[in-house]
């Protein structure tokens, strides 16, 4: 009994993608630890395919029209080659190589591109679009990695020839991913016999592969195809959730390195929100960007117990976020240099360094909150004090930037500060140069969205 | 993703002698792939983060902490003083 082609068999009886999806996967499974050796052994180089050709006319009595026969035979003749090529990781030989299981793959790829645009696939076999995919993108860094690795290990290393088609194998896996993109995208088929259902899976790929190979950029040409081609899509919600997800984790983090949080925002938020409630990591890189991007957008920390459901984004966020609730300067200043080289790494510094004036804006109002009230009139509900003395937020700033009592802290600067605040709508008010002091806004607006 | 599991420890213990350098750093900030297809509205986050299905928890509300209120008032007192004090 060979798993392999019973699953082969079995999907073509019953039409059924994810079976001859599951054929196609490359891997041994725990039921059958022998899966890929024994489909190996089941034939050899001079005479798989007519072992194949055999098994389902013959064995199976599957009726399958000629052309797409020959093109399934091809395709798992291919697939018996790279098969070969695995085995040779645990023969503990020398010859096993992963550019060469990337090279066969990728043949196999091609056959398969082949069966959809000359031979007739129909659309009920797109996942295998989907395995053949994923593990091309798999093998190519494998790939990668084994070439790097050889090439350091070489007695040259200078830079310039390290760095040198370090991603050949990546790129060249990106290239067909596209064909394969385009092969789901352009399919004229009505939509319920189409592969367009396929282009978000594509495309995912795609983002990660370029992601990857830091070709981020390249990502807008796939949204821009997809745009022009909205109208004949369906609508993204009919779209099975892992491909929504993904497909919107990866827009908002495209826009977020764009800086356009406002967007970013969105993406990722729906992305949330249609996650998974069980996949952890997952939910955690989403997180890793929503949370800057509301900083930003809304001035608005995540709650306590968001970041506590996670001792990865406890870590990330923690600190910073403590030090920006208390107005916390120099702790903020400590936090940013701390977890610099983190921040850097996920791309996530240059959003928190606005969390800055998040921090300040609320020392600020703390010195208003500070500054208490004011005598209320015959009964009228009580009125903070509005007008106070710039010295105050000087002081505010002495404690917080832990200035001792010698450094003078220019006033010009505290008005300077303030000013910004005002100007960026954190604050709302006016400074009395003349009388030392800030007028501010009554009724609840001092600072917007704070409730004071 | 037993499937997975397995590949990924072949292809390890083959690299091993020849490979020390790890890759792992993308690959540990990869998007994973999710075990199943789809799911059902129920197993969103969006539904088991709250009844209403809003995400109430997801931020802070509110800016005020009426104990640190004090301490800082108190403090900015002291300061204040120092200041008037070393003029």
């Amino acid at each position: 009994m060979i798993s392999i082609l019973e699953e082969l068999a079995e999907g073509q009886r019953q039409l059924s993608g994810p079976l001859v999806a599951a054929a196609l996967t490359p891997v041994d499974t725990s039921e059958d630890p022998n899966r890929l050796q024994s489909f190996y052994n089941f034939s050899n180089a001079a005479q798989i395919s007519t072992s194949l050709r055999h098994y389902l006319t013959q064995t199976c009595r599957l009726k399958i029209p000629k052309q797409e026969l020959n093109a399934w035979i091809d395709l798992f003749s291919a697939y018996w080659k790279v098969v070969g090529e695995l085995l040779k990781f645990g023969e503990s030989s020398t010859r096993a190589s992963w550019v060469q299981v990337f090279d066969n793959w990728r043949d196999l790829a091609n056959v398969l591109i082949r069966a959809y645009t000359n031979f007739g696939f129909e659309n009920w076999t797109i996942s295998c679009l989907y395995v053949v995919g994923k593990y091309l993108r798999l093998f190519a860094s494998k790939a990668d990695a084994e070439t790097s690795a050889q090439s350091s290990d070489a007695f040259y290393q200078e830079d310039a020839t390290t760095d040198f088609g370090k991603n050949a194998k990546t790129e060249e896996a990106a290239r067909v991913l596209n064909r394969m993109f385009t092969l789901c995208l352009n399919d004229r088929a009505p939509l319920e016999a189409s592969r367009k259902w396929g282009v978000y899976y594509m495309t995912n790929l795609l983002f990660k592969t370029y992601f990857q190979i830091n070709a981020v950029g390249l990502s807008k040409n796939l949204l821009r195809a997809l745009s022009a081609q909205a109208k004949e899509l369906p609508d993204l919600e009919d779209f099975p959730k892992s491909h929504i997800v993904t497909f919107k984790y990866f827009v908002g983090v495209i826009y977020f390195l764009d800086e356009n949080y406002g967007e970013a925002e969105e993406h990722l938020a729906y992305a949330w929100k249609l996650c998974h409630r069980n996949a952890t990591k997952n939910k955690e890189l989403i997180l890793t960007y929503l949370v800057p991007c509301h900083l930003v957008n809304t001035h608005t920390l995540p709650s306590k117990k968001l970041l506590s459901h996670s001792p990865r984004l406890e870590t990330l966020f923690r600190s910073l976020c403590d030090c920006i609730r208390k107005g916390d300067l120099h702790g903020f200043d400590t936090a940013m240099t701390a977890g610099e080289e983190e921040f850097v790494r996920r791309r996530i510094y240059l959003p928190l360094e606005r969390g800055r004036d998040i921090a300040l804006r609320n020392l600020f109002r703390k010195v208003f909150i500070a500054g208490g009230f004011e005598e209320s009139k015959d009964g009228q509900p009580p009125i903070r004090r509005t007008r106070i003395p710039v010295a105050e937020f000087a002081a505010a700033l002495r404690i917080r930037t832990h200035a001792d009592s010698r450094t003078r802290i220019d006033i010009d600067e505290v008005e300077c500060l303030l000013s910004n605040l005002i100007y960026k709508g954190l604050m709302k008010g006016y400074i009395a140069r003349e009388r030392g002091m800030i007028v501010l806004s009554k009724g609840g607006t001092a600072f917007p969205g704070t409730g004071v | 993703m037993s499937n997975t599991q397995s590949e990924d420890k072949k292809a390890e213990a083959s690299q091993q002698p020849q490979q020390q350098k790890p890759t792992v750093l993308e690959e540990d900030d990869e998007f994973e792939d999710f075990p199943v297809d789809d799911w059902p509205e129920n197993e969103t986050e969006q539904a088991s983060g709250s009844t209403n299905g809003n995400n109430v928890h997801l931020w802070e509300e509110s800016w005020d902490d009426d104990d640190a209120a004090e301490d800082f008032s108190k403090q900015l007192k002291e300061e204040l003083k120092k200041v008037e004090a070393s003029h």
